[in-house]
């Protein structure tokens, strides 16, 4: 299914949440959204789903308008999660599928595999209060695609999993992609968003500020970052010239570079004070291009992508 | 319409399958019987041994004596063993202070070490004044203090026609005005006393509000669960709000069903069963339980009454945002269905008076009131004649209740839809009216 929005706009009370955005969701890609908290990321996919209508534009799968029908071909991972508590989880996922439209005799034959592949099957008929919240979470990922669905939004999905999770889950997403299914995902986590997206979407205050696939985004900024692997004291780095702003990473360096900048010169000017492990000309990291598109400060956003982590 | 059956197959599967329904099942009819009626019943039941009792008597007219040989005339329910045995009579000389007060010393002790029921005090003069004479109890059955104070009249009588200048024989005055006992019985020659139909009334109405405000507060729960866990995002994104509201309303309402069902089972094994389960319940309650007209009516007004409270109910979910928020607000919804209990009182003394027959006609009410009025307003309850008096009232009351029950499934659905997604602040009345009009 091919998901367009066209001039979408949201306002509550007197604040703009979504302003003239328009996005055409290609088949079978990963498509991340992101912006900082309070873009607009979630009214976005509330109003994709149906939950609240937009004041105007529309929202169309395969050229026409939404409804429930083509909702039951999409499975939606809510931003803040819950499942009912009381029902097991063998239950839980019967239900949530039934309510999409898929029956039970079919849901029955997916629920092991699935839980098998989550780690979660000898739990299969105990109360979903018995779980973990990461367990839960993993349980409500799957409840959001057992029904196979054709697009799959997942909104903050990474938030709350630990990073062995993180891994599986990426890989189940990968899975997915190749067996043709449109996944759509909003995070803050750049880092998560580049590893996986095929296409990017960067909202800022409700507009869109940045669309196209990875490598146009990147190419639109151009070769303007140098990843630098040092030992020793790089702490004079940041006086050199040609360097306009420096972001540390645990292992290496990204130097955002002046314009005109001469690298080699950067180059001797380490040789010469510390061991160069590496030293690459590299196509900025999303997390930069984020930065200086969203001019946000970048202490702030390591905060909340921390906390996000956790 | 699959999708409400999806929502119908789930919530009736969570209710019945818990624990607490099945448990429920014989708890209610047994709670029911132990807090509400069994102590009305035991009150208007005859004793089942000889009370005892004790008589101080200072009248100096031998009215002790004659009260104890009245008192024979009361058997117990095997014709032979009598009702009531004094066992000490103080017979006192008037203005023998001393003695009096010891002899209703050592009673009052008897009383309260539970060695006889009640004790009289006759003074002298009680054929003057009511004043001189007492009845000392702890426990007061109805049915006793009209039995003494029909011998005690019957006494006081005769010694005022002693003391009269009436030139006529005293028994044959005491025979011309003799006191009535009214017998009550219906068209069919049965008789249906008002104890049996307050108890039968009061089977219905009280099975009627334990289901709604028990299920009324499960759906509440279930929407505010939903709600708040955030379920109601994936769940509206695959049925509508409508939907949704309606497989709750009707899925718990098959829970309802099932155990209505069971009751009356229960309720047929005791009537049609054989020996101690027979015996158990009594034959003029069976009469009013088993019969057709008020039994089609009671599931009438149980299903609609149910319908409308629990809609309402569910539309209460939607619009808070925590269960302790709801409490402020399950108050006086309940109240609507408690306020008739509590009026039930005049309106079964007058069960057609314009308050009696004006209230029962407004939805909220019909369920309890109404069903209260069908038990007490036919003199018999074995014959109801089609379309006229009570019968044509209970048909209108339950036609309003219909059309009330849908105009509030309508106008929850319109609210529903936009409260169940609302967070935070709860939302003030006028905001409520904008969303039934958007």
């Amino acid at each position: 299914m091919h998901l367009e929005l066209e001039n979408i706009r949201k306002v509550y009370d007197q604040k703009v949440a979504v302003d003239r955005l328009s996005l055409s969701v290609p088949r079978g890609v990963i498509y991340g959204i992101i912006g900082p908290n309070g873009a607009g990321k979630t009214t976005t996919i509330r109003m994709i789903m149906n939950i609240i209508a937009p004041d105007s534009g529309n929202i169309m799968f395969d050229g026409k308008k939404a409804d429930i029908s083509f909702l039951e071909r999409v499975g939606y991972l809510p931003e803040e999660r819950g499942l009912y508590k009381k029902m097991t989880l063998r239950q839980v996922i019967t239900y949530m599928a039934e309510l999409k439209g898929c029956p039970r005799k079919t849901t029955a034959g997916r629920i092991s595999p699935w839980l098998e592949k989550m780690g979660l099957i000898e739990y299969i008929d105990q109360k979903v209060e018995e779980l973990s919240k990461g367990m839960q979470q993993k349980l409500q990922f799957i409840t959001t695609i057992i029904h196979e669905p054709d697009i799959i939004i997942l909104d903050e999905l990474f938030s709350g999993l630990d990073p062995i999770n993180v891994e599986l889950i990426k890989g189940i997403l990968m899975d997915l992609k190749r067996e043709g299914k449109t996944i759509l995902f909003s995070t803050h986590v750049m880092e998560q968003a580049e590893k996986l997206c095929d296409n990017i979407c960067m909202i800022l205050n409700g507009t869109k500020v940045l669309d196209g696939t990875m490598s146009e985004i990147k190419s639109q900024f151009g070769k303007n970052s140098l990843h630098v692997e040092i030992k020793g004291d790089g702490s004079f780095i940041s006086e050199l010239p040609g360097v306009a702003s420096l972001t540390e990473y645990s292992n290496y360096l990204e130097i955002k570079l002046a314009e005109n900048a001469n690298t080699q010169l950067i180059l001797s000017k380490l040789v010469e004070k510390v061991e160069v492990r590496r030293f690459e000309i590299a196509e900025p990291s999303l997390y930069e291009i984020f930065i200086s598109t969203a001019k946000v400060d970048p202490k702030e956003l390591e905060d909340e992508a921390g906390a996000a982590n956790v | 319409m699959s999708k409400i059956w999806v929502v119908i197959k789930c919530e009736y599967a969570q209710v019945v399958k818990k624990k607490s329904f099945i448990i429920s099942i014989f708890l209610i009819p047994l709670l029911m019987a132990a807090f509400g009626i069994l102590p009305a019943l035991l009150a208007t039941k005859s004793a089942s041994s000889t009370q005892f009792l004790g008589v101080v008597d200072q009248s100096g007219a031998g009215v002790g004596e004659e009260f104890k040989s009245a008192l024979k005339r009361y058997k117990l329910d095997d014709g032979e063993t009598p009702y009531y045995e004094i066992d000490n009579i103080f017979i006192i000389t008037p203005g023998d202070s001393e003695a009096f007060v010891s002899s209703v010393d050592s009673l009052t002790k008897a009383l309260n070490d539970e060695e006889i029921k009640y004790f009289l005090i006759f003074k002298p003069g009680i054929e003057e004044a009511d004043s001189n004479m007492a009845l000392v109890t702890n426990s007061e059955s109805f049915r006793t203090i009209s039995r003494f104070e029909k011998v005690i009249s019957h006494i006081a009588a005769t010694m005022r026609l002693k003391k009269s200048n009436i030139n006529l024989g005293v028994d044959s005055v005491l025979a011309l005005t003799r006191r009535v006992d009214l017998p009550r019985r219906d068209a069919q020659g049965d008789s249906v006393d008002f104890e049996t139909k307050y108890f039968a009334s009061m089977i219905f109405i009280s099975l009627i509000m334990f289901v709604i405000i028990g299920y009324g507060q499960v759906i509440m729960r279930s929407v505010i669960e939903e709600k708040t866990s955030r379920i109601m995002e994936v769940l509206v994104s695959s049925i509508t709000p409508f939907q949704l509201m309606l497989g709750k309303v009707f899925g718990l309402g098959g829970a309802t069903l099932t155990q209505l069902f069971i009751w009356i089972l229960m309720g047929a094994a005791l009537y049609f069963g054989s020996g101690a389960f027979a015996v158990a319940i009594d034959p003029g309650i069976a009469k009013i339980v088993f019969n057709p007209v008020v039994l089609t009516f009671f599931c009438l007004f149980l299903i609609f009454g149910y319908l409308m409270f629990a809609t309402l109910f569910a539309l209460l979910g939607s619009i808070v945002n925590s269960e302790k928020e709801a409490q402020n607000f399950v108050m006086p919804l309940t109240m609507l269905l408690v306020v008739p209990f509590v009026i039930g009182i005049a309106v079964i003394q007058e069960p057609n008076s314009t308050m009696a027959r004006t209230l029962s006609m407004i939805p909220f009410f019909a369920p309890t009131l109404m069903m209260m009025r069908i038990i007490f307003v036919a003199p018999s309850v074995t014959e109801y004649s089609f379309f006229s008096g009570i019968l044509g009232e209970a048909i209108l009351s339950f036609v309003l209740l219909v059309v009330a029950t849908f105009f509030v499934i309508w106008l929850s659905s319109r609210i529903f839809r936009i409260g169940i997604l609302m967070y935070g602040k709860r939302p003030t009345l006028p905001e409520i009216i904008k969303w039934v009009r958007y």
